[in-house]
């Protein structure tokens, strides 16, 4: 075993009067030709009350110290600026490596001391000292593969308690376009989540996926026509994990409906439901087509909530209301006997009835996609009736991806409406009960809940299920470019959280303030299909890569 | 974990309670080391050498033009120096004691030595090392009873801790008149028996193409290194000085006008050349000089130039090829250069500066240190 601890040891800790070891830190320096890099994690022998205990840091930042007091002592020992000038005796210097403590093997929190010997971790030291080793076999889901510069690998497992609850639940992830792979990711993560969970429970999870852009979750059910490489099946194997597509017995598409009928997407997958808006069944989800409109003084507010109540309860002024165009050009708004706007309506005045109508106009008519009807055809679907009939087991994809942006708004409201709707108050028709849980995956989250001021209806919704899912079994996997542009209190609730490569701007918002500046200044330098994943187990964030998904993904 | 000097506290128990102590200001008072305590010892070392008038170099070099080019010669092409050595010392004034109509002052001194050994890739590693802490106090008629240092010397002590009679005789400490200038000059000569150790470390492994390059002069007051020597042809080291007397006058001849003062001799000496090798010491001594720096380089002609001393004790008078080899080697060893951290940088030699460092690196800080110093109350 003392050879084994030999063959490992790369340095020793160092604590000066200037740079002292603490509770949460300690910093040590490397033996000539050992290479470390930051996010590997390291061990070093601390006190215990009894017998010795073992203390873990996860390497944040390196640095090479020489014994030269300036840069132009350098200089003018490489014979004042020669180039070709190479010293008999090389400048004493070394690395010293600064590490975070992630945990003691016994909770001893003192100070490493200095001049002990620091090893690598090997994989289940890494395990202890994420707190793997305290989670249950049965909660333990794999969340990616830690792989340090000593060729070791263990694999992350994240708590399922504090994924999809009890304890807390949530995860989002964040990270530039195209290199942080926030998709890939979120796909990762909900197929490892469904292949470690035990059959009879995993009926009783349901999963909603929104595709917003190109054809990439529009064959999730499909094997991708190239393959994955050995490199990508062994990650999957090393994980515990099957790399294979989503049962497509049990994935069903909802595709918005187009201008000639068809359904409007980048891929036509097969089977597929369309789906679409008539006036019906939208005039209670009108407030989110709104969502992006000022409404300082809150009269659109109140001329949507007095169309919701009219349509709702069949009043009189709406008995030839049926149809978008019967809102636009009929009575109560519209006289269309005098082909001119109304003067007053239920003490609003023509002029915001006027504003309400030209909104309306440009969202229905002028700048829709198709998925706005009069009237729905047999074979499409109104997408909340599907989703109250949503099964445990199976997974939904919505397509929004050619919708324009108040058109996606809207789906995305009513999904999370309806799923809200569902798990709060069961509808009485349905045969059985809900699902347990509901993973609910959506990109761009930055559109649904923005950071601001003003909580528009959508970002509401989007904050109740933060807020609230928890408890009630809703889950939302959400993602975005950039955390700061999203609602602070639905990015806190989430317990576990996902970084890929980000500007330094970015990291540096209030937003990362869970991550050390050092560990910020690595987030700028992560490549692709690198991650940062910080779980509310592990007391420090953590390197991870994962392994492509094992479905056809449509390029851009 | 216990205070590594607390064997020291019996003894000053003793001395607290037999004298009558007047502790220095906060405990103790770091001396501090004369800047060119080098230069000085050359002085003493060389006493009697103030006049140079013969070469010690084979062939003789011609009086007209003493400089010799000594282009770089890298590690890469000729690994000659593989030893480096230097000696530290850190000494502290403590108290006075007072004992009947005497007094005198009580010292303590850390000193060390380290040889450090560079591999073919240059990097350096520490090959020996010892270090000692001495308390000074002096036995004779202006010091410590009889009675009392027998008692001093009864108590049980680590080998690291000795008690030193600062008044024995030694050329250094002679050389001083105040007690603790004297104290302080026998640590010097303490110091550099642990050279000589260190020296005698190396002997095995040191040959022709391995040399040991000493920090200062070679010439020990331990007259039985020079003795060992005898029966080499060479011992295969020599002295670096970068401080040097500065008063030494060269006759090249008989007339007045072939008289030449050392600094007139070195602000003469281009960048990457020696001078001639010349005798001192009766022979047992060939040195020289050589510029390691440019003179643009620098804010002083002196500056730049080291003294290279190299034992014969056959008498004989060096090899020219040899001095040439010596000082190419030496000129390439001018970088790294401790700029900023030693005022001399610009005649270092960074083995040396390393080896000064190990040795400062391994002596106990002040704070250890007071921690011990507890006086009796009165």
């Amino acid at each position: 075993m003392n050879e084994a601890k030999q063959v490992e040891a790369i340095g020793k800790t160092s604590a000066t009067d200037r740079d002292p070891n603490t509770s949460d830190k300690f910093s040590f320096w490397l033996a000539p030709g050992v290479i470390v890099n930051p996010f590997d994690i390291v061990q070093v022998e601390q006190v215990s009350h009894e017998g010795k205990s073992e203390t873990f840091g996860l390497v944040t930042i390196l640095e090479h110290r020489t014994d030269s007091p300036t840069h132009l002592a350098n200089f003018i020992s490489s014979d004042f600026g020669e180039l070709a000038e190479e010293p008999n005796t090389p400048r004493q210097g070394t690395t010293v490596a600064n590490a975070n403590v992630l945990s003691n093997s016994k909770d001893i929190y003192m100070p490493v001391s200095s001049d002990k010997v620091v090893n690598f971790a090997d994989e289940a030291g890494i395990q202890v000292a994420l707190g793997i080793d305290t989670m249950k076999a049965a909660d333990r889901i794999p969340a990616g593969l830690i792989m340090m510069s000593n060729g070791v690998a263990a694999v992350a497992y994240i708590d399922r308690r504090y994924v999809l609850g009890p304890e807390s639940a949530h995860v989002n992830i964040t990270g530039i376009s195209g290199l942080a792979t926030k998709t890939s990711y979120a796909m990762f993560l909900i197929q490892s989540i469904l292949q470690k969970t035990p059959q009879e429970e995993r009926d009783k999870i349901a999963v909603i996926i929104l595709n917003v852009k190109h054809g990439d979750l529009l064959q999730i059910d499909q094997r991708p026509e190239r393959g994955l490489s050995v490199e990508e099946m062994e990650l999957w194997e090393r994980l515990g994990l099957e790399p294979k597509p989503f049962d497509s017995d049990k994935v069903h598409y909802f595709l918005p409906r187009g201008r000639d009928g068809l359904p409007n997407c980048f891929y036509e997958p097969s089977p597929h439901n369309v789906y679409a808006y008539d006036l019906e069944n939208t005039a209670d989800k009108l407030d989110l087509l709104f969502a992006q409109v000022p409404d300082t003084y809150f009269t659109q507010e109140s001329i949507i909530s007095e169309i919701r109540e009219g349509i709702k309860n069949r009043e009189p002024d709406f008995r030839n209301v049926h149809s978008w165009d019967n809102l636009l050009n009929e009575k109560p708004l519209f006289d269309p006997q005098t082909h001119s706007a109304i003067r007053e309506w239920r003490g609003i005045k023509g002029s915001s009835i006027g504003v309400f109508r030209r909104h309306i106009r440009r969202m229905i008519k002028t700048t829709q996609s198709g998925v706005f009807v009069d009237g729905l055809h047999a074979h499409e679907k109104v997408l909340s009736d599907e989703i109250l009939k949503i099964r445990g087991g199976h997974v939904y994809v919505v397509d929004i991806a050619r919708l324009y942006e108040h058109e996606q708004m809207l789906v995305f409201g009513d999904l999370l409406r309806t799923i809200y709707k569902l798990k709060a108050e069961p509808p009485e028709d349905r045969e059985t009960s809900p699902p347990e849980k509901i993973i609910f995956f959506v990109d761009e989250l930055n559109k649904y809940a923005p950071k601001g001021e003003r909580t528009a209806p959508l970002t509401q919704n989007v904050l109740e299920i933060a807020e609230r899912g928890r408890s009630l079994g809703v889950i939302l996997v959400s993602a975005q470019q950039f955390m700061s542009a999203v609602h602070p209190r639905v990015t806190g609730n989430c317990a576990t959280k996902i970084i890929g490569r980000s500007g330094s701007a970015e990291v540096m918002s209030t937003d990362y303030g869970f991550l050390d500046k050092e560990i910020k200044s690595n987030v700028t330098r992560l490549s692709k299909g690198e991650l940062l994943l910080s779980h509310a187990v592990y007391r420090q964030p953590v390197k991870i890569r994962f392994p492509r998904p094992a479905y056809q993904q449509q390029e851009a | 974990m216990p205070n590594p000097l607390s064997p020291i506290v019996p003894i000053l128990d003793l001395l607290g309670r037999e004298l009558k102590i007047l502790p220095a200001t906060g405990g103790a008072v770091e001396d501090l080391q004369h800047p060119d305590q080098e230069e000085i010892e050359d002085v003493v070392m060389t006493r009697g050498d103030e006049q140079i008038a013969a070469f010690s170099e084979t062939p003789e070099p011609d009086v007209s033009n003493i400089y010799k080019p000594t282009p770089p010669l890298f590690r890469q092409e000729k690994h000659l120096f593989r030893f480096f050595i230097d000696g530290s010392i850190r000494s502290y004034f403590l108290a006075t004691g007072i004992e009947g109509t005497r007094s005198f002052p009580i010292e303590l001194a850390q000193v060390g030595a380290t040889v450090v050994r560079r591999e073919d890739t240059g990097q350096v590693n520490v090959y020996s090392h010892k270090q000692k802490v001495l308390l000074l106090l002096p036995k004779q008629n202006q010091g410590i009873s009889d009675t009392l240092w027998d008692k001093l010397r009864k108590i049980g002590k680590p080998d690291f801790l000795e008690i030193i009679d600062f008044t024995l005789p030694d050329a250094l400490s002679d050389a001083k008149r105040d007690p603790r200038d004297k104290a302080g000059a026998k640590a010097r000569s303490e110091m550099h028996k642990l050279e000589i150790e260190l020296i005698e470390s190396t002997d095995t492994a040191r040959n022709e193409d391995t040399w040991l390059i000493l920090d200062g002069s070679v010439k020990f007051v331990e007259e039985d290194i020079w003795e060992s020597w005898k029966s080499r042809s060479s011992p295969h080291l020599i002295g670096v000085a970068k401080s040097f007397r500065k008063d030494p006058m060269f006759q090249f001849g008989q007339r007045p006008s072939q008289r030449k003062d050392i600094t007139g001799i070195l602000a003469g000496l281009p960048h990457a050349h020696r001078t001639a090798a010349f005798s001192a010491d009766g022979g047992k001594i060939a040195f020289w000089y050589v510029r390691l720096r440019e003179q643009k380089e620098l804010d002083y002609p002196l500056m730049g130039v080291v003294k290279v001393e190299i034992p014969r004790p056959d008498l004989s008078p060096v090899p020219a090829e040899l001095a040439d080899l010596i000082s190419r080697v030496l000129v390439a060893e001018r970088n790294v250069t401790p700029y900023g951290l030693d005022h001399r940088w610009h005649c270092s030699l960074y083995p040396t500066h390393i080896a000064e460092q190990v040795i400062k690196n391994r002596f106990y800080s002040k704070d250890v240190l007071m921690g011990c110093i507890k006086w009796p109350k009165p």
